[in-house]
């Protein structure tokens, strides 16, 4: 039978480049190392970094360290910001005689008007007054320069802030490209009871071309990279609480994973994909979380298109460059400050040049040595985060011509939202799949 | 291992070696080397001066070890803080790294085992 083929479309293809090696561990060797080193590291670089811009903020005043204040003397002194929190959990809550009354606060955030900040470097703290500086604003572990003077109750009382801005920016040149579009999802949580196959067999046939006609089959070749930012299975909590599992039920450990291979398989027989572990993922829980395995993945693990990155991920495609996570470091800035939307902590951690200042306090980390990782030294073109509650974007401008596209990518089993961006202009929208029939 | 001296007195430093007072009772210590610091010498006095029997080699590791700038020394080997202070440009004095090179020193910060 002849089936008619006019030309065939051809996908779109970009050049790729990793930067994923920051954020793995197989070279490091614990040797029983606590906290303080990433924390020195981190100081250190922001320090640097901090005294090369003061100059230019308020040359005329002196800086000096904590332990060189002076009552009255007016200086800028740069430290690592601490919170103290009075409805932060503490695991000394266990033991303590007295318990408290439980508070009247949502559980999920632990805000309260009585928290103080305290900037701390190597020689000492000191507890930071005024109203310039909000505590509900900040979190543990930015690191800051601040203007103001020692009082006489010893505190310091804050007078200006100075953040670190936008990391540079290396430029793009955008005129003489065409359209290439990549493609973020998140939450798609094969395995849980919330997910839909067939919304996610949708976002397969669309992507690789299956669905439409010429014109949207067109669209869908242009389509030249996929990134799964996180939480891909979901595995059922009875499976998982430390009995011996029968062998039907081992067999039920395993059927997501199948069932999410074979998606893969499909994907990565037509385009590049990238798979970062999220929260829910079988990869450990501290950041940086590693790439999953590539057992887990037989079919499409066989495919030199499929990536297993870490989380956060950082890579280039045709010089743009992307930078995300799956969504731990802005929850725990949700649990631990207050803004707007989900895209002013974006904002936040790109200001303060950390992608999760609130690591190792209350998210966990592996405890560096030499270097702090999630340190932002090169500001991206597309900063996102999975697994959020609703899809959100924003083009948000730095003083020194920086332009960064922030995007949250939702929930995909809740939204059935997916977010597409062109590289050529950096503009963003989304791509739903639903199953309402209207009646 | 004892020192051969026939009084106690030698046995057990009554005062600091090298030491001069000033005209305002404080006392200083003449540095051979530019170490920079930024810890007083009184603060420094407990760690260094302890009956442990320790060479000249060793105290001027332990300074090494209490120096704030090169950060904390706990959980870290001797040399890769070094190797770390210099990546990060903090320019760490060279007779440190030679005598963690050769030499047996030892490997660990002083503290460690002990806190």
């Amino acid at each position: 039978m002849e089936v008619d083929s006019p030309e065939q479309l051809q996908r779109k293809q970009s050049t790729y480049l990793s930067f994923d090696e920051n954020f793995e561990i197989q070279k490091e060797v614990y040797r029983g190392q606590q906290y303080s080193q990433i924390y020195f590291a981190r100081l250190h670089c922001m320090r640097a970094l901090l005294y090369s811009l003061v100059p230019n903020w308020k040359s005329h005043l002196p800086v000096c360290t904590v332990l060189g204040l002076e009552e009255g003397k007016e200086c800028i002194i740069v430290g690592t910001l601490y919170k103290h929190m009075k409805l932060k959990p503490c695991i000394l809550d266990e033991y303590s005689k007295e318990r408290s009354v439980a508070p009247l606060v949502k559980p999920h955030n632990f805000i309260h008007q009585d928290d103080y900040l305290v900037l701390e470097d190597e020689s000492g703290r000191v507890k930071l007054g005024g109203t310039v500086l909000s505590p509900s604003v900040y979190v543990t572990g930015v690191v800051i320069a601040l203007h103001g003077k020692e009082t006489s109750a010893g505190a310091f009382f804050v007078e200006d802030v100075l953040e670190a801005g936008l990391p540079p920016q290396i430029e793009r040149q955008l005129k003489s490209r065409e359209d290439k579009y990549v493609v973020f999802v998140s939450g798609l949580s094969i395995g849980s009871s919330s997910s839909n196959p067939l919304l996610f067999q949708l976002l397969v046939d669309h992507i690789t071309g299956h669905l439409g006609d010429e014109e949207e089959q067109g669209l869908a070749a242009e389509i030249v990279h996929l990134v799964i930012a996180g939480n891909s299975v979901e595995i059922s909590r009875g499976l998982l609480n430390g009995q011996n599992l029968a062998s039907k039920d081992q067999s039920r450990l395993s059927e997501p994973f199948k069932e999410l291979d074979i998606q893969l398989t499909q994907i990565a027989a037509s385009l590049p994909l990238d798979i970062m572990p999220g929260s829910s993922d079988p990869a450990n829980f501290s950041l940086p979380q590693q790439p999953l395995n590539r057992c887990l993945f037989p079919g499409s693990a066989t495919y030199n298109t499929f990536r297993s990155c870490t989380n956060p991920h950082c890579f280039e495609l045709d010089n743009i460059r992307f930078l995300g996570t799956s969504g731990q470091n802005i929850d725990d800035l949700t649990k631990y400050s207050e803004a707007k939307d989900k895209l002013d902590f974006l904002e936040s951690t790109l200001r303060w040049r950390h992608l999760a200042p609130t690591t190792p306090n209350t998210l966990g980390c592996y405890p560096f040595t030499d270097r702090d990782p999630f340190l932002i030294d090169s500001c991206p073109d597309v900063y996102f985060v999975g697994n959020q509650e609703k899809y959100e974007t924003r083009l948000v401008k730095g003083s020194e011509g920086q332009s960064v596209r922030l995007i949250c990518i939702p929930r995909f089993c809740e939204t059935g939202v997916a977010v597409v961006v062109n590289m050529r202009n950096l503009e963003c929208h989304a791509l739903t799949f639903g199953m309402q029939f209207s009646s | 291992m004892a020192r051969t001296s026939t009084n106690m007195r030698g046995f057990y430093r009554q005062k600091k070696k090298n030491h001069t007072t000033t005209a305002t009772g404080c006392i200083t210590k003449s540095k051979s080397t530019k170490t920079p610091s930024f810890v007083s010498d009184i603060t420094q006095t407990p760690a260094l001066h302890t009956r442990d029997d320790f060479c000249d080699e060793e105290r001027a590791l332990r300074e090494f070890d209490m120096n704030m700038a090169y950060g904390p020394c706990l959980g870290i080997t001797r040399l890769a803080r070094w190797e770390r202070a210099q990546r990060l440009g903090l320019d760490p004095p060279k007779e440190i790294h030679c005598l963690l090179k050769g030499g047996d020193v030892k490997l660990e910060c002083f503290l460690d085992g002990r806190v």
